[in-house]
């Protein structure tokens, strides 16, 4: 890193300050310091401890475990939990494209429309997540439950049948993270609708453009990078979720989540759940990438064409 | 102890139900969101670690217990597990470790912090596995894997067992000499209970045997809630089979019923915990449930329509033990401490409040004498309160009903712990 700048202030005497240039070199270096021991103590060492433990062998009864190159805990996992990775995957992504759906039209009509109550308003949306989102969680139990707040009322009158229940069914469980992630969707797709200049559609309507093919033309793909990250962020997140399966769910909506925190938690089996977590790790690399791939390239080209 | 006799008989039922939000000591919603966070970090270095710790190495209990006891005893245990109540200025404090400070002048810092056999386990086995101090002298941990992992590594101290002596007098016959720890070597019991079954009359038919569980005609779909760690030895019980010495043979029969059970489409969840929240708001129509959960709802609360049964075929009894671990810095103050409540006065304390079972003689007799007492004081509905607790097979069982009992099967190999997750997880996380 900083061979230069760092070595020579250790072996050179200390000098009246030295020149301008150099100095100037070694800013960069200083700057990126601190979020560089960060990275290193905060995310490359403690995966490279994953890494580690999730090739040991053995077992907490029989002397603890020890590293043995153990491929076998990928090979296992992936072939036993592979229900779970899948059923995972498509979970978040309902959850994500829900999330689009819900916080696209909020964000559009909060950047051009909310005038002076922006923050306000955006604020409002943020409020419920001031509390831990467990809680939160639990809270929708008590609101759904079978003969809650809101069935058992329902249920009295006879709209819905005595049966009828959400909660221990999939649909809870996404519409749980959905809800739990929609933050991590709205922020992103706000800043970007708001970062657009709004004379941009004054001018496609000067040029004869409708309401729906500025919509299409302009606002849409200017506000692509920020659909693009949100995306991400919710994406990423919400496939490693274990509390709304947890809590919301029943037999049948096991979430790949759930199993690392079982073998780390329960089983204490510590070399399996890093193995699961450095798989579903790399899966969620893989598939973040493809899609920037895809969308990244896109995006730009569309943004160029602009 | 004056301070028992003292205590100021205000309302003392409306107290009860004040302090006690009672998410009770097993139910208790574990912070899903903070389990892991607090213990990957660690349990990765103590994996990495290789966890080859010498331990207590067979130390000798008589000189560990030697000597006079040092002035402060840490104490873990589970939530909502010991007597509680406000002084004057609204502070909670635990009466009976009050009295065990004014009598011996060691004070008790005692902190609820076991959530799970397993999360805690995990948080001190580095510190367990490198022969160091844990910060705790008593830590509170259930018949099973994880005591087994304590004992076999000799992770706890050997108890002393010539400085029991309100022990030796006043334990219950569960108590004494369990298969899980010959000779109570390391162990003494701090509280019991029973895994057995419960029912909503509103819901559900009654149910009287463990098969019920799975008809849909006495419970209904989707509304039974099955308790994860408990399933497999309740269900073998269920099924004649002794889980203490159970082979992997009868495990798979427990699997087959399990699934059968899940083919049936009657169970709504597989809980760690958190039943019984939706038990009493009437998502489950009927569930697997540990008895003083049931009991305080059923008892002390109003709530009529939960009954606990114990199913026809017998029931899973579990005992939560005292331990000292390796290197606690005060083991003598420890082991006072755990001798102070197996005097049954103090015992009788804790019961009242905890409503589990007690391994402490003569409880039953000082309820009944605590209720007498608050009758002449005119607190008639604590009075009755208590004399049912008196009254209750559940928290006094005889003998004949402990005959219907049995301990979980206590994983002694990792192959086994493996082979066991194996044939009941593939079921249960589908």
């Amino acid at each position: 890193m900083a061979t230069g700048g760092g070595a020579s202030s250790i072996t050179e005497p200390p000098q009246r300050g030295r020149s301008y240039g150099q100095r100037k070199r070694l800013v960069p270096y200083w700057l990126m310091s601190p979020a560089g021991v960060w990275l290193l103590l905060f995310l490359i060492l403690p995966m490279m401890i994953l890494v580690y433990t999730s090739l040991q062998s053995g077992g907490l009864l029989t002397g603890g475990f020890r590293f043995s190159w153990d491929f076998s805990n990928y090979t296992d996992q992936i072939v036993q939990y592979k229900t779970q990775f899948v059923r995972s995957v498509f979970y978040s992504i309902t959850v994500t494209f829900a999330c689009l759906l819900l916080a696209y039209p909020m964000t559009y009509w909060i950047a051009f429309y909310g005038g002076r109550w922006k923050s306000s308003i955006l604020l409002l949306i943020l409020l419920p997540f001031f509390v831990s989102f467990v809680i939160r969680t639990i809270q929708w139990k008590f609101l759904l439950g079978d003969n809650g707040l809101i069935f058992g009322p329902l249920k009295n009158i006879g709209v819905l049948p005595e049966s009828f229940r959400v909660l221990a069914t999939p649909f809870a469980v996404i519409a749980g993270i959905t809800y739990n992630f929609l933050p991590f969707t709205a922020l992103p797709l706000y800043v970007a609708l708001e970062r657009i200049d709004k004379r941009l559609v004054e001018a496609a309507k000067d040029l004869y453009s409708n309401r729906v093919s500025a919509f299409i033309h302009v606002v849409w793909p200017l506000s692509l990078p920020g659909v693009f990250a949100a995306f991400l962020l919710t994406f990423v997140p919400a496939t490693g979720d274990y509390v709304n399966a947890s809590i919301l769910g029943g037999p049948g909506t096991t979430m790949i989540g759930n199993i690392i925190q079982e073998k780390f938690l329960s089983e204490l089996n510590y070399p399996e759940a890093a193995a699961l977590s450095v798989v579903l790790m790399i899966a969620m690399l893989i598939l973040a990438s493809i899609y920037a791939r895809i969308l990244g390239t896109e995006d730009e080209t569309l943004t160029a064409a602009i | 102890m004056t301070e028992r006799d003292d205590r100021p008989f205000v309302d003392p039922g409306r107290m009860q139900e004040v302090l006690r939000h009672r998410l009770t000591r097993r139910s208790m919603m574990k912070g899903a969101g903070m389990g892991v966070a607090g213990i990957s970090l660690a349990s990765l270095l103590a994996a990495c670690g290789g966890g080859e710790g010498s331990g207590g190495g067979g130390a000798n209990p008589q000189e560990v217990f030697a000597g006079p006891p040092g002035d402060k005893v840490d104490f873990a245990n589970w939530p909502l597990y010991i007597d509680q109540t406000k002084d004057n200025q609204g502070n909670v404090y635990y009466p009976s470790l009050k009295q065990f400070t004014q009598s011996t002048g060691i004070d008790v810092n005692y902190e609820a912090i076991i959530q799970s056999n397993e999360e805690f386990f995990g948080k001190i086995q580095p510190q367990l596995a490198a022969g160091d101090d844990t910060g705790w002298d008593i830590i509170v941990i259930t018949n099973g894997r994880q005591f087994t992992v304590l004992t076999a590594n000799e992770w706890v101290y050997e108890l002393d067992a010539s400085k029991r002596p309100n022990f030796d007098k006043n334990a219950v016959s569960f108590a004494r000499d369990p298969a899980y720890d010959p000779g109570n070597k390391y162990s003494m019991a701090w509280q019991s209970g029973i895994t057995g079954m419960a029912y909503n009359d509103k819901l559900s038919e009654p149910i009287t045997k463990m098969d019920d569980l799975g008809n849909p005609d006495k419970v209904g779909k989707s509304s039974v809630g099955m308790l994860k760690s408990d399933m497999p030895d309740f269900v073998m019980i269920n099924l004649g089979i002794d889980p203490t010495t159970s082979t992997p043979e009868d495990w798979k029969e427990a699997a087959k019923w399990i699934q059968w059970q899940k083919d049936q489409g009657t169970v709504r969840q597989y809980y760690d915990q958190g039943y019984v929240d939706d038990f009493t708001a009437g998502n489950l129509a009927a569930t697997m449930a540990w008895s003083g959960d049931v009991l305080y709802y059923a008892l002390w609360a109003g709530y009529s329509n939960l009954h606990f049964v114990f199913p026809e075929d017998g029931a899973l009894l579990w005992i939560d033990n005292m331990l000292v671990p390796v290197a606690a810095k005060n083991p003598a103050g420890a082991l006072e401490v755990m001798d102070w409540y197996y005097d049954p006065k103090i015992a009788t304390e804790v019961t009242e409040w905890v409503l589990y079972m007690s391994p402490v003689e003569g409880v039953q007799d000082l309820i009944v004498k605590d209720a007498d007492k608050a009758m002449e004081q005119g607190y008639k509905g604590y009075a009755n309160k208590l004399y049912q607790t008196a009254k209750n097979e559940y928290l006094f069982p005889s003998q004949e009903f402990l005959d219907q009992t049995s301990f979980g099967r206590s994983l002694e190999t990792d192959d086994e712990a493996e082979e066991w997750n194996n044939i009941f997880l593939s079921i249960t996380q589908q």
